[in-house]
Parts: structure tokens; sequence; C-alpha cells
């Protein structure tokens, strides 16, 4: 085990500077595009929480006693991760967000798509109800999920907190 | 071949990888719930001071739709602008001519026992209800003439009605003041039944 953990070291040292930097930059890439995502769809939300609570009982999953409270808070979540991640100290914690969040999202997708409902997600504020549209959201939900994982991953591994190696 | 000599000898053992990765996850999640406890109390402090805070219960657009109709029928009959009103004489001929949209404001049973011929229940007891049920009548008539009844006397149904219509935007309402009690007694034709 202790040997198993010299060699992980050893495998870092000798990690290539080039190749580490690039890491840093992809990861920090990532981190700021999902950090941009969820600004834009928590701000995008806030505006309308009725609107915002019509397309959540659209689904068809929450009783109408969450349904709401759902509503107001999930704008305020989503702007939260974002602002989470891209604060150095706390970017895995919101990665980890992102990451359990983007499954409660693909799953209800999921269901409303395996239902046969014709819904508009209000993932970005309100728009028109569509099929081939849920099935893109689903897709970026996937993405959002890998890119969270990653993320989340790679400061794991690391130990510590996300700092940008420019 | 004993394992006792070489655990004795062994350093005390550093917590598992297992147990160190279950204890940050553990951390990490911590995190999450803080945020999501934030979110929800800023999401809620905002809702508080929103000049159209939701309510904590949802309701359907139906539902919101149905407490928007009954609340317009339920201001206090003093607090209402006053209505353009009718005597017999004109809700007669208007009746007669079939020129006008008449409806009955009182509750339903009333309505079933008699009322005048060709005219609707919007009852205002029942106002949400009966306004859905007459939507397609009343969507095409936002300009046509409209009288509203009910029993007559000091009865305030036909002017909450009327009012709720005025607001609902039909521009021309107007209330035949002497109600069922003044078509009765002037012993003109009397339709039955649940006509809505």
């Amino acid at each position: 085990m202790v040997g198993g953990r010299i060699a992980s070291v050893e495998r870092g040292r000798s990690m290539m500077p080039a190749m580490k930097s690039t890491l840093d930059y992809s990861l920090w890439a990532v981190v700021l595009a999902l950090a941009a995502l969820f600004i834009c769809a928590g701000a995008a939300k806030l505006g309308d929480p009725l609107e915002f609570a019509d397309t959540i009982a659209g689904f068809g999953i929450l009783p109408a006693a969450l349904i709401n409270l759902l509503a107001l808070a999930l704008p305020m979540f989503e702007l939260g991760c974002g602002l989470v991640l891209l604060v150095p100290r706390t970017t895995r914690i919101g990665a980890l967000a992102v990451a359990l969040i983007s499954v409660v999202f693909f799953s209800a997708l999921l269901s409303a798509l395996l239902r046969g409902l014709v819904l508009d997600c209000g993932c970005f504020g309100n728009g028109a109800p569509s099929r081939p549209r849920m099935w893109l959201e689903l897709g970026l939900d996937a993405m959002v999920f890998s890119g969270a994982l990653f993320v989340y991953r790679r400061l794991f591994r690391s130990d510590g907190n996300a700092r940008p190696a420019l | 071949m004993s394992f006792a000599p070489r655990i004795a000898n062994s350093h005390p053992e550093p917590p598992s990888r297992a147990n160190r990765i279950a204890h940050r996850v553990a951390l990490d999640l911590g995190g999450v719930l803080l945020v999501a406890l934030i979110s929800l109390a800023a999401g809620l402090s905002i809702n508080r001071f929103s000049a159209r805070p939701l309510p904590l219960v949802y309701k359907t657009p139906e539902q919101r739709f149905d407490a928007e109709l009954t609340s317009l029928v339920t201001a206090p009959p003093l607090a209402l602008p006053p209505s353009p009103t009718i005597g017999l004489p004109e809700f007669r001929a208007a009746v007669q001519a079939k020129s006008a949209l008449i409806f009955d404001a009182r509750p339903a049973q009333f309505f079933t026992q008699g009322h005048v011929p060709g005219a609707l229940n919007l009852a205002r007891d029942n106002f949400a209800y009966d306004y859905r049920q007459l939507s397609s009548i009343l969507k095409p008539a936002n300009d046509k003439p409209i009288i509203v009844y009910c029993s007559g006397g000091v009865c305030h149904d036909s002017r909450l009605v009327a009012n709720a219509l005025l607001t609902l935007g039909f521009t021309d309402v107007s209330v035949f003041t002497g109600g069922w009690e003044a078509w009765s007694a002037a012993g003109l034709p009397v339709s039955k039944g649940a006509v809505r």
C-alpha cells in the first residue's frame, strides 16, 4: 500500500510540466464553463418564479407542497453553485453540487420523455415545449455531469483546492 | 505460521484509504447541503419581499384563475362602482328581441325553479365554475350587450357579477334592477330547468 503511494507520487513528480499545465488549463476551462452555465441558468429563472413553478408542475413528479419551494430555491442554488465553483477553496464542493443536481435534472427529463410528455424544461427561462429540445437538454445534463465529475475527481485526487496554474 | 507476532510488531495503522475518501466525500456533501439550505433561505427571503410573492403551496393555473374570478365577486357591495341599470320595459324588449346575453346571477337551485327565457345561469356563488362553463359563449361576446339580474329588491348578486364582467373586459354590461321578482310579478313567460 505504501509502495503504491510512493509510486503514485513518483508518477506525479515525473509528469511532464507541459502536460500538467494543459490539465490545469482544461480543468479551469471546465470550471469556468460550468460556472457560467449555472449562473446564466439561475439568473434566467429568477425573473418569473410563478412560470418556473408551472414548468416544474408540468413534470408531474413533485407534490404541490414542494413545487413552489423548489421554484424559489433552485435558481438560487444554481447561482450558488456557479459562485462556489469560482472560489478556489470551494470549487470541489461546487463540482459535487453540480454533479448531483445534473443527475436530478437528467432523471426528471428522462422520466418525462419516457412518459411521452412534451415540456419546456425551464432550464434557461421559458421556451416552447419541444421533445427534440428535451433530448438535447438531456445530452447537456450528461455533459454537465461528466464535466463536474472530471473537476471533482481531479481536485479530490490533488487533495486540495483548485488554484489556476497561470 | 502464526500472524500474531507480525501484528504486534507493526506500526499503528493509519486510517484506511476508503475511510479517508468517505470522510472527505461526507465533508463535501455537507458543503453541498449548506449551499442548498442557504439557497432555500435566500429564495424564501426574496419571495417575502417580492411584489408578487408565491404562496408556499403551488396552485395550478386553473386554480389561480378560479381564485381570481372568485375574488372578483366577493368585493363588499358598497365598494362597487355603480353599474348601468335598466328597467322592466327595456329588459323585456331585450329578452323578446334576443338582442342581449341575459345572465341570472342567482344560485343554481333558484335558477332551476324558474328563470327568464333564454337566460343563462352565471351564479355569483359559483362564479368561477359557471364562467369557465360559459366561456365559449362569453368569449365571442366581448362587445355584445349583457344584462344581469338576480332576485330583485336588495340583492347584490347581479351588481357583483356585472362588475366582475366589466373587470374581465366586457364593455356593455347592465343590471336589471327589478330582477326575478319584477319579472315573475308581471306574469311574463318563465322557463324552468337547469339550462346553462
